[in-house]
């Protein structure tokens, strides 16, 4: 497991580039039950790197039939997967 | 699990037996990991990716269940938010003071709120579901010109200025309900019932009517009074002359019954016009009315009208004695005019009613139709024929009536006659 993540004040980093799908849906569900309080509240937001182009279609759907809201944005070979609470003034 | 250690080959048999068994069982694992995450949007695991260290390692149904607490949560609160906006929107459609209705494409009604319910639906108790013309409108099928058809078929909103139904005037709002793919599913049918506010905007034309034939009477009534005096005067004298032939005597009559009726014409809008405040005493109603059929006998007798008295003991009241015959005067006249000189019976009527007193004057004419019977007390309203009369009559005694707290009550049915009334409070001890 690639798993790379660490508390950044806000942000809750998860680098899962190399992993192949679906695992990096479940490591990534662990990651927001793990972080379901802060992200619920809106203290912080989980950011998800990975390069499996699947994973932008899988885990914003799971995570919106979650109740967060999800931001994707391509980066330089590879996808960043923003999940934060619904808000409507907050993108992610 | 049974074991026989005594016999060698039934342990081997029992073991392999285990193993198939945990292979099913693991099998069984992978399916229902594979399954719940299809659930939760993604591809099922490759064995590569789900072998049977990683399915303890991973802990992919921990993480699932997991995740689907959340699912549930946040079902849970979105239901709960859903609610609530329902419980607003139903609280607004409720207490919302215009009617208003949401109708499918098959003109069927599927909600309607209250004041709907209260301005357009008499009597009806199961409306959903049921077709708009039929609860509404009260026909069996489609009218030709709805609002709520021309929105299905324009797609656009579609807005009545006026609308009489049921006795009350509404304005009607249509605007196209559209789903979330943008097509059209309904209708929403907003009516606003604008019956008081008219009734209000039509009494304040009236005044203003009053006012400018006011202003106009009071103008001109009193300048034309002098030249019909001379025109009157002349033609009695040219009359009274010795050498007048027949032939010129008819026609210095058509000139004086004309110049009178120009004279009478005139008083009419200068007793309308000048809008005298009564000077109230302490009169008998019952001698106004036989003081307005003494002045009246003429015309009942030439018109071969039956007069039928019901003066009951009525108390004295408070009101203007010239005004209140003048009103009674105008009245009778009226019902003889309406008899169209073909005889008839005209009833009068006085009687105490709780402390006031009620005069009624009803004749057997052919009565108002229904569309003047709003119209009558407007000024130079008239249906008679031209030369017949003003139009200010009625208008003249509502007036009146007004100044003495009073107003006058029209009741008529075509073919059968008319039934006007009023009541003056009484208040003055003894009776008449």
């Amino acid at each position: 497991m690639a798993d790379k993540s660490g508390i950044n004040l806000d942000v809750i980093n998860l680098d899962i580039r190399g992993q192949i799908c679906p695992a990096c849906l479940l490591i990534s569900l662990k990651e927001i039950n793990k972080h379901k309080g802060l992200l619920r509240d809106g203290e912080a937001n989980l950011i998800v790197k990975t390069d499996h182009r699947d994973a932008t279609r899988t885990i914003p759907d799971a995570a919106i039939a979650m109740g967060y809201a999800v931001f994707v944005e391509k980066k330089k070979g590879y996808y960043e997967i923003t999940v934060g609470r619904k808000d409507e003034d907050q993108k992610a | 699990m049974k074991t026989k250690k005594h016999e060698n080959h039934t342990y081997i048999i029992e073991s392999e037996d285990m193993e198939r068994k945990n292979e099913m069982l693991l099998q069984y694992i992978k399916e229902k990991v594979n399954q719940l995450l299809q659930i939760m949007g993604t591809k099922p695991l490759r064995d590569e990716e789900l072998n049977d260290e990683s399915l303890i390692a991973i802990d992919p149904i921990g993480i699932i269940a997991e995740s689907f607490e959340q699912v549930l949560d946040h079902l849970k609160e979105s239901n709960r938010q859903l609610q609530l906006a329902r419980d607003y929107l139903q609280a607004v459609f409720d207490t919302a003071g215009v009617g208003i209705s949401i109708i499918d494409r098959d003109l069927k009604i599927i909600k309607c709120n209250e004041k709907q319910k209260e301005l357009l639906v008499n009597g009806v108790s199961q409306i959903e579901g049921r077709h708009c013309y039929e609860v509404y409108c009260g026909i069996d099928s489609p009218p030709l010109i709805c609002p709520a058809i021309e929105t299905l078929e324009m797609e656009r909103a579609v807005f009545l200025k006026e609308v009489t139904k049921k006795g009350k005037v509404f304005q009607i709002v249509t605007s196209p309900l559209r789903d979330r793919s943008g097509s059209i599913s309904g209708v929403i049918e907003v009516s606003m019932d604008i019956t008081e506010k008219k009734r209000a905007l039509e009494a304040m034309c009236q005044s203003e009517k009053l006012a400018a034939v006011g202003q106009l009477a009071a103008g001109i009534a009193h300048e034309l009074n002098n030249p019909l005096g001379n025109i009157l005067g002349y033609a009695k004298l040219l009359l009274m002359e010795q050498d007048t032939t027949e032939f010129q005597k008819n026609r210095l009559e058509v000139i004086i019954e004309q110049a009178k009726r120009g004279s009478s014409i005139i008083k009419g809008l200068l007793e309308f016009s000048h809008q005298k405040m009564p000077v109230f005493e302490r009169i008998s109603l019952n001698a106004c009315i036989e003081l307005a059929l003494r002045s009246l006998s003429d015309e009942i007798r030439s018109n071969n009208i039956e007069i039928l008295t019901g003066l009951g003991t009525v108390p004295y009241v408070m009101a203007d004695p010239k005004q209140m015959e003048q009103v009674i005067y105008n009245i009778l006249l009226n019902a003889i005019q309406a008899l169209e000189g073909k005889g008839g019976i005209v009833e009068i009527k006085s009687e105490a009613l709780n402390g006031s007193v009620e005069v009624t004057i009803k004749d057997n004419g052919p009565g108002i139709p229904k569309e003047h019977l709003s119209r009558i007390f407007e000024p130079f309203f008239t249906t008679k024929p031209v030369g017949k009369g003003t139009g200010l009559g009625l208008s003249i005694c509502a007036e009146i009536l007004k100044k003495h707290s009073s107003n006058i009550c029209v009741e008529s049915e075509v073919g059968k006659g008319t039934k006007f009334s009023f009541r003056i409070m009484g208040g003055v001890t003894g009776n008449v």
